[in-house]
C-alpha cells in the first residue's frame, strides 16, 4: 500500500466517524435529546476539519512552502447553526497564492466528504480575491460577515478579516446596507410573507430565518459583532427582543431539523403533506388532526410574525437617518397621554396606567398605524395581559369603536398594525367572534393563507386602493375607491367577510352576514350602516361568482346583479371588496383574467344600475328581443284559438289559460264573459312600444301576455281596475295581479281592502304600465274561508270600487293596526328605520322602510305617502320571516322628486310615527 | 391524429365538460386565455372616463383524438357552448404527428 493510498483510508476512515457522529447526533435529535443540535453538529464539522487538516500530507507540504492553508467556515456553518441537512459552505484560504498541490488537497478534505453525501460548498481564494470579490458579488460579502476560522493559519485569517472590516467600514457601509434591503425585497417577492402562508419557507420567506441573517448581518455591516447574543449587547434589540427572538429561532430551527430529517433533504417549505408529522413530533397533540396543525401552524406564524416585525424595525432603522440608529434614552411624547415613544418603539408610559385607562390598548395600536412606528415587545405583553380589562361595555363605548377604525384604516402591507393586534389578543378580545377563524386552515388548493391572516390581507388590501403610489393595474380600483362613502364599512366588512366560516355547517356568506349584524349593532352602527356591512358579508361571493358561472355579454347578467345589489354605493362596494378578497386569497384565485372577468361585469351592472330608467341601446336590444317574443307568444296562441275554440277569447277564458300554463289554477275570472275578439297584431306591436322600459326588462314574455290581456278587458270592459286571482300548484298563495287607472292612492288602497279582509301581503310589485294604467302584482295568502273564498275576493272588489270612489272609506281601518309589535326572544328588536334616498334613480326618491311585520303594514305605508301627496310609482316589498324592507320609488303628483332635505324628514317621521312602536317581550 | 382547440365562454366550462365526459372523452387540458375575435373589444363607459375591454377573457380546451372521433368532438363541444350569441367561440382542428406517453414510451392512439 503506497502512502496516499494510505492516507485516503485514514480519511475515509475519518469521514466515516463524522457521519456516525452525525448519525447518532440526529438520532438522539429524533429521541429529543439534543437540544443544542446546531452547536454540536457545527463541531462535528469542525472537529473533522481539524483532523483532516493534521493529518494531511498535502497541507504540511504548503506550510513548508510558506503558503499555509486556512479553512474557514462561511455561510450558516460559519454562524454556527448547521441543520440536518444543511449545506456546508468552506473557504480554504491562502494568503498570498494558491499552492500548486491544493488540488490534493481539496481531494484530502472533500472527496469523503461528497461521497458521503454531504451538501459541501468550497471556494479556493487568496485575501486579495476573497476582499474584490466581496464588493462585486453581495453573496460573497454576506457570507464573510459569517467567516469564521476553523483551523489552519489563524494569522492569514485575521489579516483577512481585518483588511475586510477596514474597507467594508471606510467605503462601504451604506452601499452594503442598500443592498441588503434590495435583496430583502427581492426575496419577498419570490417566496412571499411567511407569516401568512400556509405552505411556508422557514429560510427564505419574510419572517424566516433569513429576515434574521439580515438583522445579523445588518447589525455587523454597522458594528463588528461577534455572536447572535451582541445584538442585545450592541443595543440593536431590548433584552426582551432578544429573548423573544431567541425563542423563535429555536423553535424554527427545530421544525426545519424535523422537516429535514422526514424529507431526507435540504427541504426548506413546510409543506400541507408534512405538517402533521412535524406538530406531532413538536408535541402538538390532540384528536383533530386538523385543529393539531392549525394549532401548529398558529405558533408557528406568530413566532415568524415577530422576526418579520424585528426585521422590519431594524429596516426602517437602515432607512433613517444614521444619528437616529442607536437607542436613546430620550422619551418623547405622542398624541394621546399615558402613550410615548421610548427607544423607537412606542410603549406606555408606565404600565400602572393601563388598568385605569384601558382604552389606551387600542389607543397604542391607533399610533401605532397613525406614526407607522412599531410597538415595543414590552408593550405588546402588557396589552396581551391586560387584554381581559376589553368587556361589553368597552366595546360599545363610540370611541373606542371610533379608534378601531383608524386602525382599520392604517393596516397596510409595509407595516400592519392589525396584525400585531391580533398577536396580542387585542383583537379577539375586541370582536371575540373573530376568535372562531383564529388559525383556521383551509386545505385547498386556492387558499394559501388562515382565515384571520386572509382577512387582515383583504383590510390591507383595500388600504392599498388609497396609497399614493398606485400601481397602474390597481389605477381603476384607485378610482372606484375614490367615489364610495363610508369606506369604514367596507374596512369591516373586509375584516369580517370570512367570519362565518368558524362555523362549518353552515353557508359561511349566510353565516358571517348574521355574526356581523350582531358585532355592528354592538358596536352602535346606524340601520343603514348595519344593512349595508351586512349585505357586503352576505353577497361578497355574488359578483365573483357570477362572473364566472353566467354569461356576462348578455345583458340579462348585469340585469339581474343590478337586481339583487340595487345601489350603486353597494356595487362599489362590493366590487372593492370581491377584488381585495380575491387578491388576498392567492394568485391561484386572482390573475389577469378573473380581473377582466370581473370588471366587465361591475361596469355593466353599474350602467345598469345607473341608467335604470333610460333605455340605453344595450338595455333596447333586450326589450326589442322581448318583444319579439311577446309576438311569437301571441302568434302560437292565436293559431290555436283559430284551431279549435272560435268563439272563445283566446287569453279570456281560465280554460284556455290553464291549457297554456299548467302551474295556474284559476280562483276567479271576471275574464269568462268576454266576446272572443283576438288581438290585432298592429296594435299589439303599438302597446309594446309604449310599454315602461322597466317592466319590460323585468317580465318574462308570458307575464307580458298575462298582463296585456288583462288590460285589453278592462278597456273593453270599462270601470276603475279589474283583477285575476291566481294560485299556484302546490303552494297556498294567491297572486292578485291588478290593472287599473293610475289615480293617487290606488296602490293603498288596494292594500287596504287586503287589510280589510285580512288577506295576508306577502309581496308586491307595481308598475306604471301604459299612459295612465298602472299594474299591481300582488302575493297574498288567501282568506282562512276556503269554502266561499271566491265569494270573499268578490266582497274584496266591491270594496275596493267603494275606496276608490270614498277617500274615507278606509279610515276606519287605522284603528285596527296595532300600537306596539312584541317580538319574541331569538328575534330581532332593532327599532322602525326609514330611508330617503335620492341617489339612487333620477326621476324618484326611494323610500325604504325597515321594520317588523304587522296586520296593515303596507296599507299604513302606503296610505302615509298618498297622504303626504306622494305617488307610489315602484314598490318592492318582501317579507322575511320577522324582517320587512319595504322599497317604494315615490314622487310629487306634480312630478317631482323629494328634493327638500326638511321635506325627507318629515316624510321619514310621518311614516314612523304611523308605524307601530317595537318591544321585545323579554325587556 | 387530431388535435381540436376551442375557444369558448368561460361560463361553458362545465357544460362542455360535461357533454365530452359522455361521449367518452376524459382528457384535455384547460387555459384561462384572452383574445378577441369578430367580437372585437369594445368599451365601457364609468364616470365619464372610458374603459377599452380590448380581450375578452375566454377558455381555451384543447384535445387529442383519434380522426374517427374528430366529428363527433367537435358536435359535441359546439352543442354544449352555443348560446346563439356573439362571442360563442371557435373550434380549430388540425391534424397531429405523433403523441408519447412520457412514462411508457407508448405511441400514437396508444398515448392518448
Amino acid at each position: 500500500m503506497s502512502e496516499s493510498n494510505m492516507e485516503l483510508k485514514v480519511k475515509s476512515g475519518l469521514s466515516a466517524g463524522l457521519i456516525n457522529k452525525k448519525e447518532a447526533l440526529v438520532k438522539r435529535f429524533v429521541q429529543g435529546n439534543a437540544p443544542d443540535f446546531l452547536e454540536s453538529c457545527t463541531m462535528l464539522l469542525d472537529d473533522y476539519f481539524q483532523e483532516v487538516i493534521a493529518g494531511s500530507v498535502a497541507a504540511r507540504k504548503m506550510a513548508f512552502s510558506r503558503s499555509p492553508v486556512t479553512l474557514v467556515a462561511l455561510g450558516g456553518y460559519g454562524r454556527g447553526e448547521q441543520c440536518v441537512h444543511s449545506d456546508v459552505d468552506l473557504l480554504i484560504l491562502f494568503e498570498k497564492k494558491v499552492p500548486a498541490s491544493t488540488e490534493e488537497l481539496v481531494k484530502e478534505i472533500l472527496y469523503p466528504l461528497w461521497d458521503a453525501r454531504l451538501e459541501t460548498g468550497y471556494a479556493v481564494r487568496t485575501i486579495k480575491e476573497c476582499l474584490s470579490m466581496a464588493w462585486e458579488e453581495f453573496d460573497i460579502l454576506t457570507t464573510m460577515l459569517d467567516a469564521r476560522f476553523i483551523c489552519g493559519s489563524s494569522p492569514v485569517f485575521f489579516q483577512l478579516m481585518e483588511k475586510f472590516r477596514n474597507r467594508l467600514s471606510r467605503k462601504y457601509v451604506q452601499t452594503s446596507l442598500n443592498r441588503l434591503i434590495e435583496q430583502s425585497r427581492k426575496r419577498y417577492e419570490d417566496y412571499g410573507d411567511s407569516t401568512y402562508l400556509l405552505e411556508p419557507n422557514l429560510k427564505s420567506g419574510h419572517g424566516g430565518l433569513r429576515d434574521y441573517h439580515t438583522i445579523l448581518w445588518y447589525a455587523r455591516i454597522i458594528s463588528d459583532i461577534k455572536s447572535r447574543r451582541d445584538l442585545e449587547r450592541y443595543g440593536f434589540l431590548s433584552h426582551d427582543e432578544f429573548a423573544t427572538l431567541e425563542g423563535s429561532l429555536g423553535f424554527i430551527w427545530h421544525i426545519r431539523n424535523i422537516l429535514h430529517h422526514i424529507t431526507g433533504r435540504k427541504c426548506d417549505q413546510l409543506h400541507f403533506e408534512h405538517q402533521n408529522e412535524v406538530a406531532h413530533r413538536l408535541g402538538f397533540k390532540g384528536r383533530d388532526t386538523h385543529r393539531v396543525v392549525e394549532e401548529f401552524m398558529g405558533d408557528l406564524h406568530s413566532r415568524m410574525d415577530f422576526i418579520k416585525q424585528i426585521n422590519i424595525m431594524l429596516t426602517e432603522d437602515i432607512q433613517l437617518s444614521k444619528k437616529a440608529r442607536f437607542f436613546t434614552s430620550l422619551q418623547k411624547p405622542t398624541q394621546y397621554e399615558g402613550i410615548v415613544i421610548r427607544e423607537r418603539r412606542l410603549d406606555f408610559e408606565s404600565m400602572e396606567r393601563v388598568p385605569g385607562e384601558p382604552e389606551l390598548l387600542l389607543k397604542i395600536f391607533v399610533e401605532s398605524g397613525r406614526l407607522q412606528k412599531p410597538i415595543s415587545i414590552e408593550a405588546r405583553r402588557i396589552v396581551g395581559e391586560f387584554a381581559y380589562l376589553v368587556d361589553d361595555t368597552f366595546r360599545k363605548n363610540p370611541s373606542n369603536v371610533e379608534a378601531f377604525e383608524k386602525i382599520l384604516s392604517t393596516s397596510l402591507w409595509e407595516f400592519n398594525v392589525l396584525n400585531v393586534m391580533l398577536s396580542t389578543g387585542l383583537l379577539v378580545r375586541f370582536i371575540p367572534e373573530f376568535g372562531a377563524i383564529l388559525n383556521k386552515i383551509q386545505y385547498n388548493q386556492y387558499h394559501l393563507f388562515p382565515v384571520d391572516k386572509h382577512s387582515i390581507r383583504c383590510v390591507q388590501v383595500i388600504n392599498s386602493f388609497k396609497g399614493k403610489k398606485i400601481d397602474p393595474a390597481h389605477e381603476f380600483y384607485a378610482t372606484v375607491y375614490r367615489e364610495i362613502k363610508g369606506r369604514k364599512l367596507l374596512l369591516m366588512a373586509a375584516l369580517l367577510h370570512d367570519i362565518g366560516k368558524g362555523d362549518p355547517e353552515r353557508e359561511h356568506s349566510l353565516r358571517g352576514a348574521e355574526i356581523t349584524r350582531k358585532i355592528m349593532t354592538r358596536s352602535g352602527y346606524g340601520r343603514a350602516e348595519v344593512e349595508e356591512t351586512v349585505s357586503l358579508v352576505r353577497l361578497h361571493l355574488f359578483l365573483i361568482k357570477t362572473a364566472t358561472r353566467r354569461d356576462i355579454s348578455d345583458e340579462e347578467t348585469a340585469i339581474f346583479c343590478a337586481g339583487k345589489i340595487q345601489k350603486i354605493g353597494l356595487l362599489r362596494k362590493l366590487y372593492l371588496l370581491t377584488v381585495a378578497d380575491s387578491m388576498a386569497t392567492g394568485p391561484k384565485a386572482w390573475n389577469d383574467w378573473s380581473q377582466a372577468l370581473l370588471r366587465e361585469l361591475f361596469l355593466k351592472t353599474a350602467e345598469i344600475i345607473k341608467n335604470r330608467d333610460v333605455a340605453t341601446l344595450k338595455t333596447s336590444r333586450i326589450i326589442e328581443k322581448k318583444r319579439e317574443d311577446v309576438m311569437l307568444l301571441a302568434d302560437s296562441l292565436m293559431e290555436k284559438q283559430l284551431m279549435g275554440k272560435k268563439n272563445r277569447g283566446i287569453w279570456g277564458k281560465g280554460a284556455d289559460r290553464d291549457a297554456q300554463d299548467h302551474n295556474h289554477g284559476h280562483i276567479n275570472g271576471y275574464t269568462h264573459d268576454l266576446d272572443g275578439a283576438v288581438w290585432n297584431r298592429e296594435s299589439l306591436l303599438k302597446i309594446l312600444d309604449s310599454l315602461n322600459h322597466r317592466y319590460l326588462l323585468y317580465a318574462s314574455p308570458q307575464e307580458i301576455m298575462e298582463h296585456l290581456e288583462l288590460y285589453r278587458n278592462l278597456k273593453e270592459k270599462g270601470g276603475d281596475f279589474l283583477w285575476i286571482v291566481t294560485s299556484e300548484k302546490g303552494s297556498d298563495i294567491r297572486t292578485v295581479t291588478i290593472c287599473g287607472i293610475d289615480r293617487p292612492g290606488f296602490y293603498s288602497k288596494i292594500a287596504g281592502v287586503f287589510f280589510l279582509n285580512g288577506l295576508n301581503i306577502l309581496g308586491s310589485q307595481a308598475y306604471s304600465l301604459i299612459d295612465n294604467w298602472a299594474l299591481d302584482i300582488f302575493k297574498v295568502m288567501p282568506p282562512k274561508d276556503r269554502l266561499f273564498e271566491n265569494e270573499k275576493w268578490e266582497k274584496a272588489e266591491r270594496q275596493l270600487h267603494q275606496a276608490i270612489k270614498d277617500d274615507s272609506f278606509l279610515d276606519r281601518l287605522k284603528d285596527r293596526v296595532p300600537a306596539v309589535i312584541t317580538t319574541v326572544f331569538g328575534q330581532s328588536d332593532m327599532p322602525n328605520r326609514v330611508q330617503i334616498d335620492n341617489e339612487a334613480s333620477s326621476f324618484f326618491t326611494v323610500v325604504e322602510v325597515f321594520t317588523h311585520d304587522f296586520p296593515g303594514l303596507l296599507f299604513v305605508i302606503t296610505d302615509n305617502l298618498y297622504r303626504l301627496g306622494l305617488d307610489v310609482r315602484v314598490a318592492m316589498v318582501s317579507t322575511k320571516i320577522d324582517q320587512v324592507v319595504d322599497v317604494f320609488y315615490v314622487r310629487y303628483a306634480d312630478n317631482g322628486k323629494i328634493d327638500d332635505p326638511e321635506d325627507g324628514i318629515r316624510i321619514r317621521d310621518s311614516i314612523l310615527d304611523a308605524l307601530p312602536s317595537v318591544k321585545n317581550v323579554l325587556k | 391524429m387530431k388535435k381540436i382547440e376551442a375557444i369558448i365562454k368561460p361560463f361553458k366550462l362545465d357544460d362542455v365538460k360535461e357533454s365530452l365526459n359522455d361521449i367518452g372523452i376524459q382528457g384535455m387540458t384547460i387555459t384561462e386565455v384572452k383574445g378577441y375575435g369578430r367580437q372585437k373589444g369594445h368599451k365601457e363607459i364609468y364616470r365619464g372616463a372610458e374603459y377599452v375591454v380590448d380581450f375578452v377573457p375566454k377558455i381555451k380546451i384543447e384535445i387529442i383524438v383519434d380522426d374517427g372521433r374528430a366529428e363527433e368532438v367537435v358536435t359535441s363541444i359546439c352543442k354544449a357552448s352555443n348560446t346563439g350569441k356573439i362571442g360563442d367561440g371557435k373550434i380549430f382542428v388540425m391534424p397531429v404527428d405523433e403523441a408519447i406517453r412520457v412514462r411508457t414510451g407508448e405511441r400514437g392512439s396508444d398515448a392518448l
